[in-house]
């Protein structure tokens, strides 16, 4: 049992002193997508929607899988919709739907520029 | 646009630049629509925090630095409230966090980090790099600052302490670095021109040779 007791003791999150590999000095301009996607974390903590601590623990509540593998800004708009699952805010069939409609609109805008 | 005068000369050429938008591009879009649908923000409001935060840069924490070096009761109300020191230039805080100002010294060098996350002094420094929310800095700032330090080429001396702030949801830190030595005929807003993100978070100093 002892092998699993560190899932335990730290959450995805809780990496602090733990052994990790040399820095590298990575960066990058935002997509225009994820400033949208930050200006909207913004804008829900403005409205008392989803404060900085929920979007963390939602993050974390993502799992270590999805933490490892999504990016930073893939890894908020997933748990955003999660904890807005959870509130009742939204459904996830709404959500579904909405995003079918919001690929659709961009096929179609797409052909309209298309000769 | 100057792309159907071009067409006939290019019947196969692509006009649209934009690559289909991916899954999470799709996503965001479709979360913040249907917030808007149900009137819980509005489309404004996102397009203004856009333009908040594009106005945020590393250059708004220079200037707070600068005028520290330069006035010091300014430096003792900043220390003090760092928050209200920086609102006093006119930097506004839009998240609701406080900010606690860190002096680098002789004896005293500051880091700071983000352990659990992102948390960074967004309102004066803009977003943070990549390297602040990636595991390796967020592991190892905690538990071996100087050689963190050392892969930035800052070696602090030994009888120097190094202190490392793990940044909250509700408290950010900013590091106030050392003024370099042989600035003593600078003015305001030259010293400003030296100081760098990187100094302010404290993984560099400031040097006179750096600039932005």
């Amino acid at each position: 049992m002892t092998e699993t007791k560190h899932l335990l003791n730290r959450l995805p999150n809780d990496i602090g002193g733990l052994p990790a590999d040399p820095i590298q000095r990575t960066d990058h301009e935002l997509e225009p997508w994820e400033k949208r996607c930050h200006a909207l974390a913004d804008v829900l903590d403005f409205h008392k929607i989803l404060n900085t601590e929920e979007k963390r623990r939602g993050v974390e509540a993502l799992g270590a899988e999805m933490v490892g593998k999504l990016s930073y800004y893939e890894r908020w708009i997933a748990a955003f919709a999660n904890i807005l699952f959870q509130k009742g805010i939204l459904t996830p069939s709404e959500l579904a739907r909405k995003m079918d409609e919001v690929a659709a609109r961009w096929e179609s805008d797409g052909t309209e520029r298309s000769p | 646009m100057s792309q159907h005068g071009d067409h006939y000369d290019h019947p196969h050429a692509e006009i649209s630049h934009s690559e289909r938008p991916g899954y999470y591009d799709i996503m965001e879009t479709a979360v913040r629509e249907l917030l808007i649908e149900k009137r819980l923000f509005g489309a404004d409001e996102i397009r203004r925090q856009i333009e908040v935060l594009d106005s945020r840069t590393p250059a708004l924490g220079a200037k707070v630095v600068a005028r520290a070096w330069v006035d010091h009761e300014f430096k003792a109300r900043l220390l003090a409230n760092g928050r209200a020191g920086c609102e006093e230039l006119g930097i506004t805080f839009y998240d609701d966090t406080q900010l606690i100002v860190l002096e680098n010294t002789d004896t005293v060098h500051n880091l700071i980090v983000c352990t659990l996350c992102s948390c960074y002094p967004r309102s004066v420094l803009g977003l943070p790099p990549d390297w602040y929310k990636l595991k390796p800095y967020r592991a190892r700032a905690v538990s071996e600052p100087r050689a963190v330090l050392a892969e930035f080429g800052t070696h602090i001396p030994d009888d120097v302490d190094v202190r490392v702030s793990d940044s909250t949801a509700l408290v950010r830190y900013l590091v106030l670095p050392k003024r370099p030595d042989g600035t003593d005929d600078y003015r305001e807003e030259q010293l400003a021109a030296l100081v760098t993100r990187d100094a302010m978070i404290g993984v560099i100093p400031v040097s006179v040779g750096d600039s932005q």
